[in-house]
């Protein structure tokens, strides 16, 4: 490999048509023999370098890219323009050599056979990516002694519970031992308690077998428990680029503070470069570390305080108020 | 009675705004229906190099009954075939739910709510092909066609009551996918003139199967006298078997309410 | 080497998920072919009966019986509802995504549990008409059974790849279910399912013959009722191979066009 990057792209980008129609039946009629399209941009020209063993986490709203970009990168889908390499293969040439070192976990479909046994599906897998059937049948019960779901193995896929099933399909994904993992949304729809268990073997998978991850999730959690690089994409453009941490820092307001006055204050207030209007009773300021020491001073300086609060600012709203800022 | 009529307009509206959002479907359900269409013709145009007549039907008289069968089938696929295939799956889904608390005849709203706009040109086409081959008896009599808006009705009652309390079965089986798809094999029945089947399974197809109501006893009013008999059968045995599908409408739904609570 | 390995496991799979719904697959196998011959068995008997005739186009009631009763048998195998609605299916839904990752190509994956699917029923409803003709006494040469069956499971490939083109549509079209059906209406006449080839009036009779889509329904039952000889078989086996050679140079260029055009809707 000529390259030092597992994955590098180079202005790749994909847009899509679609079609507007007129309500009602004449709306319908005209839409019938004459159709206005129009160009939608879902993944802006993307420049994009990621080492190997990397663990990339991706944020976005829905329709933000980030899906596109997961599907691009695994060869689902073929870009409008740009270069892209995986491991040196150009993945949506789809080279048998590329698809066995990649896997794609998409949380919201199916990937194993709805009606036969995860057991009878893993089988099936290692005829598909020609893995020795000894060897893949002990992967099998490694991976599920570590998601502790052993127990369902024999039974029908349309059985499981949606746990169970997430599960299992992490199971098939990581059987050929991927060097490559797109993970798009591996928790969603789960309850907390399987959310923490996969969180946490993920967590402990990377560790171990150091694969580059591309992770996208809606449960700011996952990215901030297991990415080292935070990816911040929206309409289809990467506005952040960098660590989770750099990304909390840089989005200045870092802590909250609350509290309320017993009597409306009688004059206006500024607090942290913010404005507070004659009368108010709640306040709630942000402030970045240094703004910290000086507007506490402030506030105690006030009458009448009752139920001061100091909150860290969750990571979440971090990341949503970044996107209302851009 | 205004209110439905309402109702089925705006069924009637979302049909057609829905159908023309697929035009490639569109065209080819055109195209689909008009090589049904020919494969029927050609059936029996190639059998009559062969024979002169088959139970009593010859060429022309064929074509009158095909054409019927085509106007028919095409408004029953209009108004009801989707429904009623689909019925099993909305128990299935639990769609029915929403259906039954609406204040409407829940029949009604379960019967009729997906038009087929579509199938409209397959209507048109039925039509024309049925004025061609009326035109072309030789004994052609226009008053006869006036039966055809009692028969054609009748026909198309006593043929959805049946396919309807079928699907109904499936309310309280809620598997049932079998017996409608050994519906359209029975189907295929109704697609000859009923006379050349042996007694017995003649008695069945125009009662408890009424297959050969669709499109064989109107075209019979076409092509000859009128025979009063089998008129009287026909309206009264489309009366009594909506009324059976009413009935046994809300004996299943009984068992509905009952399964899912 | 590991082509044959995951082919053989498709083969299996389709055995296997199929004889999940025994019912279904039951009825599918033994239920329609025996609704439809007894419909068919009906239409010739009247027909013979009005007409007064001893044979039609050269060839008696038996004979005719006969031809329904393998045609109806031999369409239900050479035909492809199922494997082509779920390929279409996969594309509308975005379910191919699951597919393109794996080391294996849909075509493959495809072909192989459509034949794993017809190969184990066609050995399962084969015993109805057997059974009928010796029952009955109807024409039939047993010699020529084998053959017959050779031709026929050739032809499903040639069936397969026609599915397959359909599938490609479903790239640039939505619903396009409506096509598989005309397709599949086409065959039900070219194939000689509604009528034998035979009694056709000329030219349209060895238009038809020499067709490809003869070989799915009417050159093997015609073939082991009698009706023809091995001259026919071989121009079936012919018309094939000159059907899939004329198929495949399309297909594949019309699946990397639809490839390049697909968004992977759903997740």
């Amino acid at each position: 490999m000529s390259s030092p990057f597992a994955i590098e792209t180079t202005d790749l980008f994909r847009s899509y048509r679609t079609y507007e129609k007129n309500p009602g039946i004449w709306g319908s009629l005209q839409g019938f023999w004459n159709r206005k399209y129009t160009e939608k941009m879902a993944l802006a020209a993307t420049n994009l370098q990621i080492e190997p063993g990397q663990i990339v986490g991706m944020v976005g709203a829905n329709g933000a890219g980030k899906t596109t970009l997961i599907k691009v990168l695994s060869g689902l889908i073929v870009p409008s323009g740009g270069q892209a390499k995986v491991l040196g293969f150009t993945p949506w040439e789809r080279d048998y050599r590329y698809l066995r070192q990649m896997t794609v976990l998409l949380g919201q479909k199916n990937q194993l056979w709805w009606d036969i046994s995860p057991n009878d599906s893993y089988s099936l897998l290692a005829d598909i990516y020609d893995l020795d059937r000894g060897k893949a049948k002990n992967r099998v019960q490694e991976l599920a002694g570590l998601l502790d779901c052993g127990s369902v193995l024999k039974t029908q896929l349309r059985r499981l519970s949606l746990g169970e099933r997430m599960k299992m399909e992490i199971i098939g994904c990581l059987l050929h031992d991927p060097k490559i993992l797109f993970l798009d949304e591996p928790t969603i729809g789960l309850d907390i308690v399987a959310q923490t268990a996969i969180r946490k073997f993920l967590a402990e998978y990377v560790k171990e077998k150091k694969p580059t991850v591309i992770l996208t999730s809606h449960y700011m959690d996952d990215i901030a428990k297991l990415a080292d690089r935070l990816l911040l994409i929206s309409k289809g453009q990467i506005v952040y680029d960098g660590t989770v941490p750099g990304f909390a820092q840089k989005s200045k307001s870092k802590q909250k503070i609350t509290f309320a006055l017993t009597e409306p204050c009688a004059h206006p207030l500024i607090l942290a470069e913010q404005h507070f209007p004659q009368g108010t009773l709640q306040f709630s300021v942000e402030v970045t570390d240094h703004q910290l020491p000086s507007t506490m001073n402030q506030i105690t300086s006030l009458t009448g305080i009752t139920d001061l609060r100091l909150e860290q600012v969750d990571f979440e709203e971090v990341i949503h108020d970044f996107m209302r800022g851009g | 009675m205004r209110k439905y009529w309402r109702i089925y307009w705006s069924f009637f509206r979302t049909g057609f705004i829905a159908d023309m959002e697929y035009r490639a479907n569109f065209l080819f359900r055109v195209v689909t229906d008009t090589v049904w269409y020919a494969a029927q013709i050609i059936g029996f145009n190639v059998i009559f190099t062969h024979t002169k007549s088959i139970a009593g039907w010859d060429a022309e008289k064929t074509r009158v009954f095909l054409g019927l069968l085509f106007v028919a089938d095409a408004i029953y696929m209009i108004m009801l075939s989707d429904n009623l295939d689909k019925l099993t799956d909305r128990v299935r889904k639990g769609e029915l739910d929403l259906l039954l608390v609406k204040p409407i005849n829940s029949q009604f709203i379960v019967s009729l709510q997906r038009v087929s706009t579509s199938l409209i040109t397959n209507l048109i086409m039925g039509i024309c092909f049925l004025g061609y081959s009326f035109a072309q008896l030789p004994d052609a009599s226009v008053p006869r066609l006036l039966w055809l808006l009692l028969m054609i009705p009748c026909g198309l009652v006593c043929l959805y009551s049946v396919r309807f309390m079928i699907s109904a079965t499936s309310v309280i089986f809620t598997k049932a996918d079998n017996l409608q798809f050994l519906w359209h094999q029975v189907y295929r029945l109704g697609m000859r003139p009923d006379q050349i089947y042996s007694r017995w399974l003649r008695m069945i197809v125009l009662s408890v199967i009424p297959v050969a109501m669709i499109a064989s006893v109107p075209a019979r009013f076409v092509v000859g006298p009128p025979d009063w008999g089998l008129a009287a059968w026909t309206v009264g045995w489309s009366i009594f078997l909506i009324w059976c599908s009413s009935r046994y409408w809300k004996l299943a739904l009984r068992f509905y309410t009952s399964a899912s609570s | 080497m590991s082509f044959w390995r995951r082919n053989r496991a498709f083969f299996k799979l389709a055995i296997v998920t199929n004889l999940e719904y025994r019912f279904n697959y039951i009825l599918d196998s033994i239920g329609q072919p025996i609704v439809t011959s007894g419909v068919e068995l009906a239409f010739w008997s009247a027909i013979f009966a009005s007409t007064g005739q001893q044979t039609i186009a050269g060839f008696d009631l038996h004979s005719y019986m006969a031809y329904a009763i393998w045609a109806s048998f031999m369409a239900r195998i050479s035909v492809n509802w199922m494997y082509e609605f779920r390929m279409i299916e996969e594309v509308e839904s975005g379910g191919l995504n699951t597919l393109l990752v794996r080391p294996m190509s849909f075509f493959e994956y495809y072909l192989s549990q459509f034949l794993g699917y017809k190969i184990v029923t066609t050995l399962i409803s084969l015993t109805i008409p057997v059974a009928v003709t010796v029952a009955l006494g109807f024409p039939m040469i047993w010699s020529r059974l084998l053959p017959a069956m050779g031709l026929a499971v050739y032809y499903l490939v040639f069936l397969f790849i026609m599915s397959f083109i359909v599938v490609t549509f479903a790239f640039h079209l939505t619903r396009i279910q409506g096509i598989s059906v005309a397709k599949n209406l086409a065959l039900w006449i070219f194939s000689g399912e509604l009528l034998p080839l035979d009694i056709f009036p000329e030219p349209y009779r060895s238009a038809l013959i020499h067709l490809p889509f003869s070989s799915g329904v009417f050159i093997p039952v015609a073939y082991i009722t009698g009706r023809v000889d091995a001259t026919v078989l071989y121009s079936g086996v012919l018309s094939i191979s000159v059907g899939i050679a004329a198929l495949s140079a399309i297909a594949y260029p019309m699946w990397k066009w639809g490839l390049r055009r697909y968004v992977g809707t759903g997740a």
